[in-house]
């Protein structure tokens, strides 16, 4: 298949799921922004109301880092189960099978498109600064987007040889919106040596917290840190992608008969 | 509908196919779908393949689409050439609506987007679907799916088509329509492999058949006898198909 046929393929495939997404809803396209909001909501309940955090900024805070965290967990949840939910295409036409989590990622980058202008409207609202150091949302966003995909990758492979892995990557997604600082400040650690090993292990958290460097504190992020994410998840991506091709037939296999 | 079409198109050499279930159901985990399946098909030419189900016909035509891969042995299909599967079945993105599922399965196969909505007319209007074309098809009935897969299907241009049992759903009148068009399409230059149970359609549309049974070639040779092998075989086991009533539907 021709590259540009692929990538108008993930585009169109994407923008009907929406579609069919919204159709089935009464509130549609609203829930793009509604359901990210509500989740926020809980947060504040949680925290602000009932353990009554005494920060002020912590709503801001919780938004940007809950909201950054939701592509990720969202996007590759999707995608993983993506191959397998589309066995009735995967047994009818022999086409690339990293079609299904690479579209699945894609419609997950338009309602992000929509969470994050969201986002920035009430951060400016909120009286933080629309400085020249947002140019390095830039750089962020693209090494968490190849991120998604190489996670998306390797979710969408693991889910399609077991079925058992579909639970697991829910569970580790629970684990990581925990351990990547959603809704406590890494850097409010007490000892800043496991501080330094939270950022260091867990990408997710680096790059959560690189938003609200640029975005709450009007700082650049450790720009060293972040390309070597971005070098080593694109590493991973490549290489799944010559997998999955290499495995396609056996991928098409498993997806029908497992 | 010539078998005299030299131009081979399409081989499968000793193909074998075999997975592991893993849930130990078969012996060992194993399950053996085809074993050591041959055949030849030649430019032009409408192949039957016919047995039970679960005897491996669809996966023999996935092998042939290139969806699966055998375990051993080798699938040729000549350079340049493609082979398109058509199904009933679960193609369908349920969600989305005729249009777009239609859309969806050419672009799939290599259709651009205008070459792809140059061919939705044509489906709604053969498909007789009308308003309903446009509605998703989680909410179609059995026989509006049979309408749309063979539809699109139909409008697909690949050289070798591969086709799964798409004539057997759908009222009377849609169902001659549609084996109208097949045998129009047939006797052009179309290659088509034809998987059915329904034994007459079979001898109407192919001109060789290919029994199978347990994963293994039984029979082959000209369409009606063939057929009628089968059917005395299966009315032989099975009491409740009418000896008279030849070319039933034979599934067992």
């Amino acid at each position: 298949m021709p590259l540009s046929q692929y990538f108008r393929l993930i585009n169109v495939m994407a923008r009907m799921a929406l579609r069919a997404d919204a159709s089935r809803l009464y509130l549609g396209y609203i829930w793009w922004v509604l359901e990210p909001l509500l989740w926020v909501g809980v947060f504040y309940v949680v925290f602000v109301i009932i353990l009554g955090s005494r920060e002020e900024d912590f709503l801001p805070f919780l938004m940007v880092g809950k909201l950054s965290f939701v592509w990720f967990s969202k996007s590759v949840t999707q995608a993983s189960n993506s191959i397998v939910a589309s066995k009735g295409l995967v047994g009818k036409i022999n086409v690339p099978k990293t079609l299904f989590p690479m579209a699945a990622v894609h419609e997950g980058l338009y309602r992000q498109a929509a969470v994050f202008i969201m986002m920035f409207i009430y951060v400016l609202i909120d009286g933080y600064a629309f400085t020249a150091t947002w140019v390095y949302l830039i750089p962020v966003m693209l090494v968490n987007y190849v991120m998604i995909i190489a996670c998306a990758l390797i979710g969408a492979c693991a889910v399609c040889m077991a079925r058992d892995f579909a639970p697991l990557i829910g569970l580790g997604m629970m684990f990581l919106m925990f351990t990547s600082g959603v809704f406590w400040d890494v850097r409010m650690l007490a000892d800043t040596a496991t501080a330094e090993m939270v950022l260091t292990l867990n990408p997710l958290a680096f790059l959560l917290d690189a938003y609200r460097q640029v975005l709450l504190d009007g700082m650049p992020p450790d720009m060293g840190h972040l390309l070597s994410i971005g070098a080593g998840f694109g590493a991973v991506l490549c290489v799944m992608v010559l997998v999955m091709r290499r495995a396609s037939h056996y991928l098409a296999l498993k997806a029908l008969t497992a | 509908m010539s078998t005299e079409a030299r131009e081979v198109m399409l081989e499968l050499d000793s193909v074998s196919l075999s997975y592991h279930t893993g849930k130990k159901t078969f012996d060992a985990g194993t399950h053996h779908v085809l074993n050591n399946v041959s055949m030849t098909l030649c430019k032009g030419e409408a192949l039957g393949v016919i047995g039970r189900n679960g005897v491996g016909k669809t996966t023999t035509l996935r092998l042939m689409a290139g969806i699966l891969a055998p375990t051993s042995g080798r699938v040729k299909v000549a350079e340049g050439k493609s082979a398109s599967l058509l199904t009933l079945g679960l193609g369908f993105k349920p969600d989305l609506s005729g249009r777009d599922n239609a859309l969806l399965a050419a672009m799939l196969q290599g259709s651009s987007r205008n070459e792809a909505e140059a061919f939705l007319d044509g489906i709604k209007e053969f498909s007789e679907l009308g308003e309903s074309f446009e509605l998703p098809v989680k909410n179609y009935s059995a026989g509006m799916r049979a309408r749309l897969a063979f539809t699109a299907a139909l409008m697909t241009h690949v050289d070798i088509l591969l086709i799964d049992e798409i004539l057997s759903v759908g009222d009377a009148q849609f169902r001659g329509k549609a084996l109208n068009a097949m045998q129009n399409r047939i006797s052009g230059e179309q290659t088509v492999v034809f998987v059915s149970h329904m034994t007459d359609q079979v001898k109407v549309l192919c001109d060789r058949v290919i029994w199978l049974e347990h994963g293994k070639v039984v029979a082959e040779g000209p369409a009606a006898e063939v057929v009628d092998a089968y059917t005395q075989k299966v009315s032989r086991e099975n009491k409740y198909v009418p000896e008279d009533k030849e070319g039933g539907q034979a599934s067992g």
